[in-house]
């Protein structure tokens, strides 16, 4: 291994580490990151020289603590105080002395990181880029790319985030059992959302930014290390390597989106969704969370289709029971319209058309819904009237490389037509 | 510790008309709200308010001149109805202790700050 390699394979595992044992010590959120970004420089200039240290995370953390010890300096001369960040008791009485290296102590204070950048006080999207930033490392402007905001616009937004925390006095601190559940069920949501991101098609060579969802995977990945047990957590990692295993196959050699009956399966990853498939099946049978079971139902869909060899071979009718059950959970238009989807593939399309019927009231704007609508029209026989549906789709939809698809499709049966 | 000011706003409605048990259920969540607040921190200061309608409102006009009106900042349908001034450990001291005001009240939590150069007593 290189220098440069060794020390890009300690950023990325370690970051999060590094950043709560800084916080836990110093208690400084507007500190830590700079000076860890520092040492990472001066690791790059350094070595490359002197070889690579035999601990290379301790070394980045003693560089990181010299540089916040020097701002402290700096500062004191100037008598400046700033806010510290609020730490439970139980961190101010560990801080007794300072520790030399990583101990026992530090996945707790990953797991404090993780719940403070995940804190319901912060806006989704805050959250979400603190937690990539701060928990998994990853650079400002890859998590603007990930959103597709401009860089500027995300970095304003990590610092606002940073600021709610420290003026609002978001603790960095682990609640009592009674309130964890629910925290990390915040936790989850906010990794979905960084997930989803990047499939939200985007245009040219960032039709999809999977690569920069698999950083929310491994978001999921660490805070599951530290609450093994915890149903949202497992339910969500699976939901997520089934989804994500599809990547390779999900766009074409022409840079098209391909859609799931027409992707090659030998370019799904196979091991992600064995990871998967153990996840759910190490999973007790009764979950008491919504959240958990909703992520665990949407995952029993996914594994239906990463399990089946062909297209063809897809178990509709086990995939129908699942939605139902997903829809008596949660109703939602979004879910309801999925589930039309599949009693579409288990029924024929008729069936699936009358399932989208009362909808319309429930997704006025939704491009989707005349999308399916149209496609199931096609299906059924009715070119004219499916036409006319997909041009409302194509009407509504905002997205470039969604509407393009949309129009092929629509042309495709406007000339059938004729 | 860190202070924070708990605003509550609530929908207009007849006090006077409550009935008995109405009226001692929201002084028991006050009386928890309280109890919360002296075993976690320190109870600075607390009022309830007049109605919004005997609010009265200074704002600059475009020449700068104070000019004085009936009514709240803002015709909502909620309005203040009164505040807490506490002293807690954190944010989740301060959703804690909110959650134990009486259900009807929406609750705004909003840390004090220091304006550096400026001390008052």
């Amino acid at each position: 291994m290189t220098p440069d390699e060794a020390l890009a394979a300690t950023v990325r595992e370690e970051w999060g580490r590094l950043v709560a044992l800084l916080l836990a010590q110093f208690r400084r959120l507007d500190l830590v990151e700079d000076a860890l970004g520092d040492a990472v420089e001066a690791g790059a200039r350094t070595w490359p020289r002197d070889g690579i240290p035999d601990r290379p995370a301790a070394w980045l953390l003693t560089a990181a603590r010299r540089r916040v010890l020097d701002r402290l300096r700096a500062e004191a001369m100037a008598a400046r105080t700033r806010p510290l960040l609020v730490v439970d008791a139980e961190v101010t009485a560990a801080r007794g002395s300072v520790r030399a290296d990583p101990g026992d102590l530090v996945d707790d204070d990953v797991l404090r990181l993780v719940l403070m950048c995940c804190h319901p006080a912060l806006a989704p999207e805050v959250a979400s880029a603190l937690a990539l930033r701060l928990v998994v490392g990853v650079t400002t402007a890859d998590i603007a790319r990930l959103f597709l905001v401009p860089e500027p616009t995300m970095a304003a937004r990590v610092t606002r985030g940073k600021r709610k925390i420290v003026t609002a006095g978001i603790p960095f601190g682990v609640p009592d059992a009674t309130a964890l559940p629910e925290r990390l069920g915040v936790v989850a949501q906010v990794a979905y959302l960084a997930f989803t991101a990047g499939y939200a098609p985007g245009s040219g060579p960032d039709l999809l930014r999977a690569d920069l969802s698999g950083e929310a995977v491994r978001l999921v990945r660490v805070t599951l290390a530290l609450r093994p047990d915890e149903p949202v957590l497992r339910a969500l990692l699976a939901l997520l390597l089934l989804q994500h295993s599809r990547r390779d196959a999900r766009v074409g050699d022409d840079g098209r989106l391909v859609l799931l009956p027409d992707q090659d399966r030998s370019r799904w990853r196979l091991d992600e969704v064995d990871e998967a498939l153990g996840l759910l099946q190490g999973m007790p049978g009764a979950v008491t969370s919504p959240l958990a079971e909703s992520y665990r139902l949407q995952a029993y869909v996914a594994a239906e289709h990463a399990t089946a060899v062909t297209a063809s071979d897809t178990r509709w009718d086990r995939v129908c029971e699942h939605y139902a059950a997903l829809v008596a959970l949660n109703p939602s238009p979004a879910v309801r319209l999925a589930a039309a989807v599949a009693l579409a593939e288990r029924d024929g399309p008729r069936a699936g058309l009358r399932a989208l019927d009362d909808l319309d009231g429930a997704l006025p704007h939704s491009h989707r819904l005349p999308a399916v609508r149209g496609e199931l029209l096609a299906r059924a026989g009715e070119p004219r009237a499916a036409v006319e549906a997909l041009d409302v789709a194509i009407g509504r939809c905002g997205n470039d490389v969604e509407r393009e698809h949309l129009t092929r499709r629509r042309d495709e049966l406007a000339s059938r037509r004729e | 510790m860190k202070r924070y000011v708990i605003l509550i706003a609530y929908r207009p409605w007849d006090w006077s008309s409550a009935t008995p048990e109405v009226r001692q259920s929201y002084v028991d969540a006050h009386d928890a709200f309280q109890q919360y607040v002296d075993e976690h921190g320190a109870h600075l200061g607390s009022a309830a308010l007049g109605d919004a309608d005997t609010a009265t409102t200074l704002r600059a006009d475009a020449d700068g001149a104070r000019m004085v009106t009936d009514g709240p900042f803002a015709e909502l349908a909620e309005q203040i109805g009164g505040y807490y001034d506490v002293e807690l450990p954190d944010l989740d001291a301060a959703i804690a202790a909110a959650r134990l005001l009486p259900p009807a009240y929406t609750v705004e939590v909003r840390p004090v700050v220091r304006i550096e150069g400026y001390d008052p007593q």
